[in-house]
């Protein structure tokens, strides 16, 4: 799942400051389940962003909408004409679902109102974490299911850093350490042989990625 | 409401009354609300308010698995005598030419009369006693049911158009066969008052009664000195309710004799025991033999008996020999046993017998268009089970005259039981009792004994309903994020193949998981998030355009002891909500919109709420608002929670 917060609301409103007529966009996928862009989320931003205009003395309207999922230009083009009727949109979508609103849309600007920050698992009520890095070259099936790549903080391959202490990360004190985790599950699963095993470099990554399933 | 199970209480009553409607409405303060949905199913409220046998309480959810059930009878007493007398009564939206007859203006025939005439038909109803209300008005005690009130509902009943023509008996003073004549359709409802005495010698002495004769002629204000030592045989409501007007009437030793045990006794437990705070006694295994006196009772021989449970059933009595015994009595009530009298009707019942020859659950007799029901059918019952086969009578007569098929019997679809684990996680809260005269002093009068509720006391009592089956429900807008499975004090959501699922049967309705849902995909069949949305608009609307933008608002909870009216300041306008939890962010926020001053969220606190964690969730929401107010530069302080 993508992982995204709601931008500070001093930003959201800076962004759409010159307009006067602003729809909001959420996406009922990722940014649902990780409570940042779901059409609640969608009305309480819509309720916060008219109450601060009329406490200001602007005048705002907005409207309120929540796709299935942005990121699928067939879903956008199911709110073209309502889009129509506004001078911006602010999506509650993860950057790929602003992105696909923006292109699909063309001549209404599409604004983010959330930073989208990792891909990652739910981890307890109202906690996520980041798993996966989307690095191209699993590597999962050496490392007893846990990726170093996005759960290490220097995102180290082949073992750890050694400033590791009590099994909590150098980095950050309330983070456990990827390659403690690691060396714990390998050796409950009985596999801490391929810990020897080095890992190849990876391949730099060349954005934007693309990938066509239909052949 | 429409539901796919019926909780159990709805379920089990004869009448399938709307309790969790009108509980709720009573918790909403709206007793005229109340009031009115009790009435839809029952045109007798104060009377089931106060002897019904409460068939629903035995059943109820939280008295099977978390404490003790709710007090849904004393509530509809509530109800009843809170909501204004003469509130309206509403017409028939079409009427029929047809006119139909009714005979016995007992609970049954009256409950027959009134629903016709609610669908349209004129109404005569024939009474054989010089007033009408059957067992109502002469064989409940008035210290039980006070006289007005029954006549107080009778006029009601009146005042649809129904006639209502007393002294008049079938086969003495009308005959069926006029009637047929006369009416489209005629209802049989006369009851079950002929007594049937177990034979003993010595019935002819003067001091021995039949309990029916007795309580009617005290009913009617007849002088009557029972003497010292009154013994009465039976062990119903009946017997009781004999006993207890004995003391009233200046009895000093009033005994029950009962031939079985207190476990078969027909009455209910709190009734023997209401009898014995007053001093009846009771002699159980005991049977008369023989009632002895010189031309006026002076004792009752009876026998002790055996009874052999393990054949089933109430089980089988023998007499024990040698066990004869005497009691001294000055007067001597059967309360044994009542049978109806068919005798006016002959032609309607089975061969040789004295029983009507009933063809289905309609009460269609031989006759086309006779119908029959009530205790004249079932033998002696109760009020409510009389009321239901008056409807149903009132059903069979409109199908019969407008052609259609009789409605089939429904089984209907019942809530499950609470699962253990749900249940242990379910707040215990006592049951409220109502106010009764003390014992010492109320066998000094015929005063109704027991109380109603207080307010206080009603709020308390409604916050005990569970709510069976009006919790929540996931929409097809499920982003299956599971946020309801992790919020949920009760750990009643489940993971589903396309979609949160929540168990109807066990949801408590505390709305939590509604006002956490990240997709509003969850809502709440107790309130639905349209009607709550709706409410709040048009208090806001209300709000904005008379105050001229000057106005707090407020959420105040159904459940907790604060009420709309206790929130005082200028220009404050309230929603009162069943419960806090389901209040969401943009509904703490929406009131702000409008130009709210500040906003108030009134519940309970964590130690009194019906609902486990409730005040937590709703402290946390408040808390995101206020931090989501601060972020737009207005005061956080203006977004209060009070709770107490």
């Amino acid at each position: 799942m993508i992982v995204a917060e709601v931008k500070p609301m001093a930003e959201i409103q800076d962004t759409i400051k010159k307009y006067s007529k602003v729809l909001i966009s959420g996406c009922g996928s990722c940014v649902t389940v990780c409570l940042s862009g779901g059409a609640q989320q969608v009305e309480v931003l819509a309720s916060s962003l008219r109450t601060a205009a009329k406490s200001q003395g602007q005048q705002l309207e907005v409207g309120q909408e929540t796709q299935l999922r942005q990121c699928d230009p067939m879903f956008i083009e199911q709110i073209r004409d309502k889009a129509a009727g506004y001078e911006a949109i602010l999506s509650m979508g993860c950057g790929a679902g602003v992105q696909t609103m923006a292109e699909t849309l063309g001549n209404i600007p599409v604004y983010p109102a959330l930073d989208t920050v990792f891909f990652g698992g739910a981890d307890g009520q109202g906690g996520f974490m980041e798993t996966c890095a989307a690095c191209g070259q699993c590597i999962l099936s050496r490392t007893g299911g846990i990726c170093p790549v996005a759960r290490c903080a220097k995102s180290l391959t082949d073992g750890p850093c050694g400033g590791a202490q009590a099994g909590n990360c150098e980095v950050s004190k309330d983070t456990r350490c990827a390659w403690q985790l690691i060396y714990v599950r390998l050796v409950r699963l009985g596999q801490v042989h391929l810990l020897k095993e080095t890992t190849p470099p990876k391949a730099r990554r060349v954005h934007p990625a693309r990938l066509n399933r239909a052949e | 409401m429409k539901i796919n199970a019926m909780p159990p209480c709805q379920a089990k009553c004869p009448i399938h009354m709307d309790v969790q409607g009108y509980v709720a409405a009573i918790a909403r303060g709206d007793v005229q609300e109340a009031d009115r949905i009790i009435r839809r199913t029952n045109p007798f409220p104060s009377v089931c308010g106060r002897i019904c046998t409460r068939e629903c309480e035995s059943v109820c959810r939280r008295g099977k698995s978390v404490d003790e059930p709710v007090a849904i009878r004393a509530l509809k007493r509530f109800a009843s005598d809170s909501a204004s007398v003469g509130s309206e009564v509403p017409g028939p939206e079409t009427r029929f030419s047809e006119k139909v007859c009714i005979v016995g203006a007992g609970p049954a025939g009256l409950t027959a009369a009134h629903d016709l005439a609610l669908m349209g038909y004129h109404v005569t109803v024939y009474e054989s006693e010089d007033e009408p209300g059957g067992m109502l008005t002469r064989g409940i005690p008035r210290y039980r049911l006070p006289l007005d009130l029954v006549r107080s509902e009778v006029d009601r009943i009146r005042s649809l158009g129904v006639e209502i023509k007393t002294g008049y008996m079938l086969g003495r003073d009308i005959s069926l066969q006029d009637l047929q004549k006369d009416f489209d359709a005629v209802f049989l409802g006369m009851g079950s008052e002929k007594s049937t005495c177990p034979e003993c010698s010595g019935m002819e002495l003067s001091g021995v009664w039949t309990a029916v004769e007795f309580l009617k002629d005290v009913s009617r204000g007849k002088k009557f000195n029972p003497g010292n030592k009154v013994i009465v045989i039976g062990g119903g409501h009946t017997a009781i309710d004999a006993a207890r007007t004995c003391l009233r009437l200046g009895a000093k030793d009033v005994t029950i004799a009962y031939r079985r045990t207190i476990d078969e006794m027909p009455a209910g437990m709190d009734e023997v025991e209401d009898a014995r705070e007053e001093g009846v006694r009771f002699e159980f295994l005991t049977a008369p033999e023989a009632f002895e006196g010189s031309g006026k009772v002076e004792k009752m021989r009876c026998v002790r008996m055996d009874l052999d449970k393990s054949c089933g059933g109430k089980g089988k009595l023998t007499c024990v020999e040698d066990s004869a015994f005497e009691m001294e009595a000055d007067t001597i009530i059967l309360a044994t046993g009542y049978a109806p009298r068919t005798e006016a009707v002959q032609e309607l019942c089975t061969e040789g017998g004295d029983r009507l020859e009933i063809k289905d659950a309609a009460g269609s007799t031989r006759t086309p268009g006779v119908f029959a029901g009530g205790d004249f059918v079932s033998g002696p019952t109760t009020v409510v089970q009389a009321i239901a086969s008056g409807r149903k009578a009132a059903d069979a007569v409109h199908r019969y005259l407008r052609g259609m098929d009789q409605s089939p019997e429904e089984q209907e679809k019942v809530l499950e039981d609470l699962d253990d684990d749900v249940a242990r996680l379910v707040p215990e809260a006592g049951r409220q009792k109502p106010v009764c005269l003390n014992p010492g002093s109320r066998v000094h009068s015929f005063d109704e004994v027991e109380h109603v509720f207080t307010p206080e006391q009603a709020r308390a009592e409604e916050a005990r309903c569970l709510h069976c089956s009006l919790g929540a429900h996931v929409s097809q807008d499920c982003a299956v994020c599971l946020n309801c499975v992790l919020v949920c004090p009760y750990n009643v959501p489940r993971p589903g193949e396309e979609k949160a699922v929540i168990d109807m049967s066990q949801c408590q309705a505390c709305g939590i998981c509604a006002g956490q849902c990240p997709a509003s995909a969850i809502d709440l069949r107790l309130e639905s998030r349209t009607e709550l949305r709706q409410n709040i608009r048009r208090v806001l609307e209300k709000a904005e355009s008379s105050s001229h933008g000057e106005f707090n608002f407020a959420y105040v909870c159904d459940f907790s002891k604060f009420r709309p009216g206790d929130v005082q300041g200028e220009n404050v306008y309230t929603i009162n909500r069943p419960g806090l939890g389901r209040i969401d962010v943009y509904e703490l926020l929406v009131p702000f919109e409008a130009g709210a001053r500040e906003v108030l969220v009134s519940g309970c606190g964590e130690d009194d709420c019906k609902f486990k964690d409730c005040s937590l969730w709703t402290r946390r929401n408040v808390q995101k608002a206020a931090r989501i107010l601060e972020s737009i530069g207005m005061d956080p302080e203006r977004l209060k929670i009070v709770e107490g």
